[in-house]
């Protein structure tokens, strides 16, 4: 399956982010968004799932022929698009399990397969029964967002600051779950991060960098090191 | 037509010139209905509401209870059965007695028209109610199970009265359930007394049917190192009206008071409390919740008072409330009367729909609207009913979930 963003262009609070970003990608492919704050890239994750306030104004998103920006937010992850962000909200009262089995994940065994998914990413398995992200800390929250991608195994998975809260191991760990997800499933990830060292255990097939709201640049893992060595200030699109 | 006083002549007929039922009816001719011009009775739907449409009830109408009455009765060390306010048999229990009891006086000592002069309602319960419902915990007897109170309205009124005694060092829980009452008055009226270092839960599941009117009123009275837990369910009623106070008369009494309600229709869920600190170090903690939808409406108006001498009283009051739709209506009133200063106090209020962005996190997982509503809802009220006794917890929940799973949102 193919995810091809084009030309797309949000709003949000009335201010013009994106400007006609375009983005392709296939099923089993990591690519790696990277750029300076507020060139967009959280807006770009948000956008994608239907955040309220994120207003398209042009542009479009298809998922194998699905139009994806008529779709609800919920059909969105249905279709096979799942954004796991960056500061995951608290739902106080709804347990996770109440949670995945209402999102259409397969009720039998699903205690088990949350469980080891716990596991894989050193997550402590009592988190899981807690209301979904009621007093864990950030780390915990990041790895549960994982947990929801393996239970759920999307077509396409997006990560919004993906090493943000994750110290170094359990990044790594984060990092090797879903390296193996390409495989087991052919999932697609696209991940959106500040730094390099996500990249050491998760080889990128692609790494877009983002700046005023569109891909400046393109390129394979050795765009990181231009990236490290030079900054963003040569890649920074004109305003 | 026979109007209700009529009916009322013809009931008391029967009785001595100064049995107290009639003097109970001759103070609440003096009081007469209250109206929406009274404050604490201004959300109350009073126009629709004529005593001439109830009749007292001489006679009660056995009719077989329902089947969630019969599991909540399974899970209970004792059933206590009262239909239309009657006590239906003398149930037993070791350390436990209940018994039925024409007496004139609440469980403070005061005479019952003393201590209820110029409430209408409970006026009208201490006129028409059968006799005094009484369940006496001996001191130091630990019930284990709960003891269930059915409590089923058939007739066209009900006035059951209730009175707990929990003995000294003595630990119960009671489970009251009122269903039926379908077009009737059902007009409960209910005190706990907890004894020195006893400790009582309380739970009052109201089901009733949508046409009823409800008007209820508890009292707790504890005494030292006394300790009531008691959550309040209102989930049925056209009119429920729920006043639920307590007293704590001697140092180191606690009460924990829980309320909840589902409103759907036209329902109203009108819930008054008054936490009374008199003596020093005790603590009140209180937390209301609930969700209107439809063209529903909530009160919570709640004081705590706490008298001169009462130091270091702890007393908390929150209230927090869902709007299903946008022509529900919640309405929150906090009130702190506080006569001495060595003392903590604190209160809290919300009123608002849904949090939309948890419904986005939800929706973006892949949860339906609808059904991330419904999650969302359903632990809205988690809180509550996690704090149930473990006996009936998980049954009085999916029975609450079964209403909630029937209300519409339109957030």
């Amino acid at each position: 399956m193919r995810l091809v963003i084009e030309g797309l262009c949000v709003e949000v609070a009335g201010k013009e982010v994106l400007r006609g970003l375009d983005l392709s990608m296939d099923s089993g492919e990591v690519h790696v968004i990277m750029g300076p704050n507020g060139s967009g890239k959280s807006t770009l994750a948000h956008a994608l799932a239907a955040r309220p306030g994120y207003v398209v104004t042009a542009g479009s998103v298809t998922l194998g022929t699905t139009d994806v920006l008529a779709l609800s937010a919920s059909e969105r992850a249905r279709a096979g698009l799942l954004l796991a962000l960056q500061q995951p909200l608290e739902v106080p009262g709804v347990r996770p399990l109440e949670m995945l089995r209402a999102a259409g994940a397969d009720p039998v065994g699903l205690r088990e397969r949350m469980s080891a998914e716990a596991a894989r990413l050193g997550l402590r398995d009592e988190v899981l029964d807690r209301f979904v992200n009621v007093d864990l800390s950030g780390g915990e929250r990041k790895r549960a967002e994982v947990v929801q991608v393996g239970v759920l195994r999307p077509a396409f998975a997006v990560f919004d600051e993906i090493d943000s809260g994750l110290d170094v191991d359990a990044l790594g760990a984060v990092a090797r779950r879903l390296d193996a997800a390409t495989r087991e499933w052919g999932c697609g990830v696209l991940a959106i991060t500040h730094f390099r060292r996500l990249l050491h255990e998760l080889t990128p097939t692609k790494i877009h960098v983002v700046s005023a709201g569109r891909v400046v640049a393109t390129g394979g893992p050795e765009l990181a090191e231009v990236l490290e060595r030079d900054g963003y200030e040569p890649f920074r699109a004109l305003p | 037509m026979t109007t209700f006083t009529d009916a009322a002549t013809d009931y008391l007929a029967p009785l001595g010139t100064d049995d107290v039922r009639r003097r109970a009816w001759a103070a609440f001719e003096q009081v007469g209905l209250p109206t929406t011009s009274d404050e604490v009775w201004r959300y109350a739907p009073l126009a629709d509401f004529s005593l001439d449409r109830f009749t007292p009830v001489s006679v009660p109408r056995l009719v077989a209870t329902s089947e969630f009455a019969q599991r909540l009765a399974a899970r209970g060390a004792l059933v206590v059965r009262v239909v239309d306010g009657f006590l239906e048999d003398g149930p037993e229990l070791e350390g436990v007695r209940v018994e039925s009891l024409d007496d004139e006086r609440s469980l403070d000592g005061q005479s019952r028209l003393t201590r209820y002069a110029g409430d209408a309602f409970a006026l009208l319960n201490a006129t028409f109610a059968p006799s005094t419902i009484v369940v006496r915990v001996a001191p130091g007897v630990h019930v284990e199970r709960p003891i269930v109170v059915l409590n089923v309205t058939n007739s066209s009124t009900s006035f059951p009265r209730l009175h707990v005694e929990v003995g000294r060092g003595a630990n119960a829980t009671v489970v009251e359930y009122l269903e039926g009452g379908e077009d009737a008055l059902v007009v409960p009226l209910t005190e706990y007394h907890v004894g020195e270092n006893a400790s009582l839960q309380v739970v009052t599941y109201q089901r009733l049917a949508p046409s009823a009117w409800h008007v209820g009123r508890s009292t707790g009275f504890l005494e030292r190192d006394a300790r009531l837990r008691q959550a309040v369910v209102g989930v049925g009623a056209h009119y429920d009206r729920s006043r639920n106070d307590a007293e704590m008369r001697a140092s180191g009494a606690s009460n924990e008071l829980r309320t909840t309600y589902l409103g759907a229709g036209e329902q109203v869920h009108d819930f008054r409390t008054h936490q009374f600190h008199v003596a020093p170090r005790t603590q009140s903690t209180l937390l209301a919740k609930g969700a209107v939808a439809d063209r529903s409406r909530s009160i919570y108006t709640g004081l705590i008072e706490i008298e001169k001498g009462a130091k270091r009283t702890d007393a908390r009051q929150t209230n927090r409330n869902l709007l299903l739709s946008p022509s529900a209506h919640a309405d929150s009133v906090p009130n702190l009367e506080i006569r001495e200063n060595d003392v903590v106090c604190a209160h809290a209020s919300s009123v608002g729909p849904l949090d939309e962005m948890q419904r986005w996190y939800l929706e973006s997982r892949g949860v339906e609207r609808a059904d991330a509503e419904r999650l969302m809802i359903q632990g809205f009220f988690n809180e509550m009913m996690v704090a149930l006794p473990d006996d009936v917890a998980l049954l009085i929940e999916s029975d609450v979930n079964a209403a909630l799973s029937v209300v519409e949102v339109h957030a």
